[in-house]
């Protein structure tokens, strides 16, 4: 690291964003404001049935030229996930249908107008005919006793059947306690505010396909267009630019952006597709829907000693490039030990298709389901057995002193005191106080419970974690260039992106700390193919730790290369240099890095021999371990339930979190906030909701509950800090985190608010109909 | 099909437009395609999220739920008005302190609404402000830093006004 005294800009300092001013003057530049002259609207056809075969299309005269068909994409080659997973069933995916549609909204045709509403009124007027096929929206029932067959090429539906295990689960089947649930988290939308859209246009001058496109994943993206519309990468630029929010929605190669640019090939013009809402909620990658029923074995103490687990994952109609939906339900077993020292574990998973959309990735990624399914079951053990829930759970954690561990899953808990995280999260929602107030209704009429819920997160895993799950793309690394220019200021190019993370913010940060330039002095540049090394993008939790490491990197092959210089100049050796303030110094003298910059771009004259001129450096980064670096936190949440109506009240939320070294404490408070906001919504208002037709029934904002401001409370933030041990800076990556744990902490809070009738909430969102008849169902009610 | 047209003028930003639109086209379509205005997001065009918030005639109302017909003779004032105007510079400066946007999508409606909140100058609880805001999703922050900025903000304007 650079010998700044100055901390204000560097690792670790609350520096406020650089994004920030464009965001708040309406000058950021999104996929909609771009703005080309020209450019025609898409709307599409879609499926208005779950399941059918097509016939077909019928077109109004004259419109034939406006419209597309399967039949008229001849160029483009169907998507076909092939992970490296025994027994994963690949199936063409057609970005418009051929034969058959598989799930209500999918594009069947893609109409072109002047306007949006020129295309919409296109897509009204189409007719396709379509032979109903019956519907299958519960994955059990598709996998256990179907009356269709989706894929018929399969012979069944399920995309592939694994089971993950470790220890000897049979060995404890006499334990003493032995606890059976049954936990459903339901299907949801991902609903980032800013919807997928997608603006594509050939660029006859660069010989290029240009494409604007809302995504956290721009070279990843290339790859997968490149592929499926067989035009090499060097003739397709993808910008991202602006992106208002993915957490993972925007993070799989989707039919609209593959039609979209096939069309401007086609045709030549630039053509772009905006998604509205409803598409949103009945065409985008949706999330979670996992069901499990878990059996834990416990000694009388609550200490568990087996799980036994079935998990069914509905991963919808189709795989989405590129990986599919079988990771989501392998990380869900994996992980479904939870921060606990439990040695046997069998999980028998199903990863199911259905007449839903695609199963996407959704900040968390499986683990809400596994957290969820384990934490409630910590705490229905603690009840079996007459504990408190915080005792048992605490007993059961795995021991700072027993670090590093190895989970019977295959997580390698790295370091940490996961104890201590309950203890303090307990401690800040005052657990104490509303145990003694507890035993009757509270003054105002409404029944409160506390609850807590615990849980590690793997961030920043490399090569050996993406190999063992079979992944298709092995996005172990990230790259960054560093680029001083002749003036000294500095240049960052990152294959990563940034939509809410504050990356151009904290990757300044980490230059400044190697180069000591001041972070006005630095630029942050990403989302586009055409200026940055090739980088898989943001996601998995991976960018502080992976992009920052490579900017380092890349920072320090310039600074060796500065100090050079410098050491020429000053008149002593390399090692005698160290960076402050923008200058090079030794005890002798000091130089400006602008200095070095003017000598190494135009003045060569000034450089020593063997040092070639310019300041570029490209470096890859990849931590030392490639098993990950784990986060963890605790979760309490204190709930007052209205046992008449069923609604729920959050009203204390605290979270306690370790991530090791932190760049910026700000932008980690602002998403660990972010995140249990977007797990409150899971946990009380966000379902996509199918009947038994699969028609979708939560297709506006208006049925489809996003939490508002009055909906989240203030949550309460605890930091404790373990550096990673073989990450640079020490860091570990903590985005998803605060949405892993909320639907089970206050699933916990509910189910302790009423533990004196024994009622238990099991299933999410849990909305007043749902709390209702939970405590309609208690056994003691 | 729509055929039908009208000629507008209104006062947009403090300056008078006359356009020819579609009678059918949105209000926030009308700033963003017509004029360029793009500080004003669509995040659902029916009326739920707040992205697309405007003022007209001093007033917020949603630009996705008005057609540009219906501002003939108005005066609409966006993100780009308010700050060009300065009425809203301590407000950004104290989204910027408390990091109170990520993403940034929601951020103009957010501010447009949260101006209005402050042009009535009376102390609020933050509940009361939580409810004022509540008609404006955010998805990425949570709502307790822009709550924290807003909050800030009045008890500023309050503190120097008296
Ligand atoms: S876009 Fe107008 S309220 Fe959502
Ligand atoms: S900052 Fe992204 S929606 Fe509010």
């Amino acid at each position: 690291m650079a010998n700044s005294e100055d901390k204000g800009f560097g690792v670790g300092a609350a520096l406020p964003r650089k994004e920030d001013k464009r965001l708040l003057r309406g000058k950021g530049m999104y996929v909609a404001d771009v703005d080309i002259p020209g450019t025609l609207d898409v709307a599409f056809l879609r499926s208005a049935h779950a399941h059918g075969r097509l016939g077909g299309i019928e077109i109004p005269e004259g419109m034939e030229d406006r419209v597309y068909t399967a039949a008229d994409l001849t160029r483009v080659n169907p998507v076909r996930v092939e992970p490296s997973v025994p027994g994963f069933k690949p199936a063409d995916h057609h970005p418009l249908a051929t034969d058959k549609v598989r799930f209500a909204g999918e594009c069947i045709a893609a109409c072109l107008g002047a306007n949006r509403a020129e295309a919409e009124d296109l897509a009204d007027a189409l007719i396709a005919d379509i032979e109903e096929l019956p519907a299958l929206h519960d994955p059990v029932a598709a996998r256990e006793d179907p009356p269709a067959l989706l894929h018929e090429e399969w012979g069944d539906n399920v995309y592939v059947q694994l089971d993950i295990s470790g220890g000897d689960i049979d060995s404890v089947r006499d334990a003493p306690i032995v606890v059976t649930r049954d936990y459903r988290m339901n299907r949801q939308s991902i609903a980032p505010l800013e919807p997928r859209a997608v603006l594509a246009h050939w660029d006859a001058r660069a010989e290029e396909l240009v494409v604007y496109l809302s995504t956290q994943i721009p070279h990843l993206m290339r790859t997968g267009l490149s592929q499926m519309l067989n035009l090499p990468s060097h003739q397709l630029r993808i910008i991202a630019p602006d992106v208002g929010g993915g957490f993972g929605g925007k993070a799989r190669l989707m039919p609209e952006e593959i039609v979209v640019c096939a069309i401007a090939l086609d045709t030549g013009k630039p053509v772009r597709w905006l998604e509205d809402r409803r598409e949103h909620l009945m065409a985008a990658p949706q999330a979670r829907e996992h069901i499990y029923r878990v059996t834990a074995y416990a000694d009388s103490d609550g200490i568990i000693q087996g799980i036994d687990a079935e998990l069914t994952v509905n991963a919808g109609a189709y795989a989405l490039w590129h990986s599919g939906p079988f990771m989501e339900t392998g990380m869900a077993a994996r992980n479904l030990t939870g921060p606990y020292h439990i040695e046997n574990m069998r999980c028998r998973t199903w990863t199911v298709a259905t007449n839903k959309p695609p199963l996407g990735v959704y900040r968390g990624v499986a683990r809400p389901g596994a957290c969820f399914a384990i934490e409630r079951t910590i705490d229905a053990v603690a009840r079996a057995v007459g504990r408190d829930p915080l005792d048992v759970r605490m007993a059961n954690m795995v021991p700072a002193e027993q670090m590093p561990y190895e989970a019977v899953g295959g997580m390698k808990f790295d370091n940490g005191d996961y104890p201590e995280s309950v203890r303090r999260a307990a401690e800040m929602v005052g657990y104490d106080d509303i145990r003694a107030q507890q035993g009757g209704t509270a003054v105002d009429g409404r029944v409160w419970g506390v609850g807590l819920s615990s849980y590690t997160e793997q961030t920043a895993h490399g090569a050996a974690e993406w190999t063992r799950r079979g992944s298709p793309i092995i996005p172990g690394y990230e790259s960054a260039t560093a680029r001083i220019n002749p003036d000294g200021t500095l240049v960052l190019l990152v294959g990563i992106h940034s939509h809410g993370q504050g990356m151009e913010t904290t990757l300044a940060q980490v230059a400044h700390e190697e180069l000591s330039i001041h972070p006005d002095a630095i630029t942050v540049k990403f989302g586009d193919t055409a200026i940055s090394p090739f980088g898989f993008g943001t996601f998995a939790s991976r960018s502080m730790v992976m992009s920052g490491g490579a900017v380092s990197n890349a920072c320090i092959v310039l600074r060796e290369k500065l100090a050079a210089i410098a050491a020429h100049h000053l008149q002593c050796t390399t090692e005698q240099v160290r960076f402050a303030d923008g200058e090079a110094q030794s005890d002798g003298g000091s130089i400006p890095i602008a200095e070095l910059a003017r000598i190494a771009h135009l003045r060569q004259d000034g450089l020593p021999d063997g040092v070639d001129p310019t300041l570029d450096a490209t470096a890859t980064y990849e931590p030392d371990e490639s098993t990950g670096v784990f986060s963890y936190a605790t979760h309490a949440a204190v709930v007052a339930v209205d046992p008449h109506s069923g609604a729920v009240e959050l009203v204390d939320y605290a979270v306690v979190e370790d991530c090791g070294n932190v760049v910026n404490p700000m932008i980690v408070d602002g998403q660990i906030v972010g995140g249990v906001a977007q797990g409150i919504g899971t946990a009380l208002y966000e379902e996509s909701v199918y009947d038994t037709n699969g028609q979708p029934l939560s297709t506006t904002f208006a049925d489809y509950l996003l939490p508002g401001a009055t909906e989240i409370p203030d949550i309460k933030i605890g930091h404790m800090v373990t550096p990673a041990t073989f990450t640079r800076f020490g860091l570990k990556g903590m985005g998803e985190g605060g949405a892993i744990a909320p639907p089970a902490a206050i699933g916990n809070a509910l189910s302790d608010a009423f533990a004196a009738i024994g009622a238990e909430f099991n299933e999410t969102p849990y909305t007043p109909r749902r709390v209702l008849d939970a405590l309609e169902r208690a056994p003691k009610a | 099909m729509s055929d039908e047209t009208k000629t507008i003028t209104l006062t947009v930003n403090g300056e008078s437009v006359t356009k020819l639109v579609d009678a059918r086209t949105h209000l926030v379509d009308f700033l963003r395609g017509e004029l360029g205005l793009t500080g004003s997001h669509l995040g659902c065009e029916h009326g739920i999220c707040g992205a697309c918030s405007v003022r007209l005639d001093g007033d917020v109302v949603r630009g996705c739920l008005m057609l540009a017909i219906q501002a003939d003779g108005a005066s609409i004032e966006t993100v780009e008005g308010l700050t060009a105007s300065g009425e809203v510079a301590d407000l950004q400066e104290n989204f910027v302190e408390r990091d109170a946007l990520q993403c940034g999508f929601c951020t103009p409606g957010m501010l447009i609404t949260a101006a209005e909140l402050l042009r009535e100058a009376a102390p609020k609880t933050r509940e009361e402000i939580r409810e004022f805001l509540s008609g404006n999703y955010c998805r990425c922050t949570g709502y307790h830093a822009i709550v924290d900025a807003v909050e800030t903000t009045l008890t500023q304007r309050l503190e120097k006004s008296s």
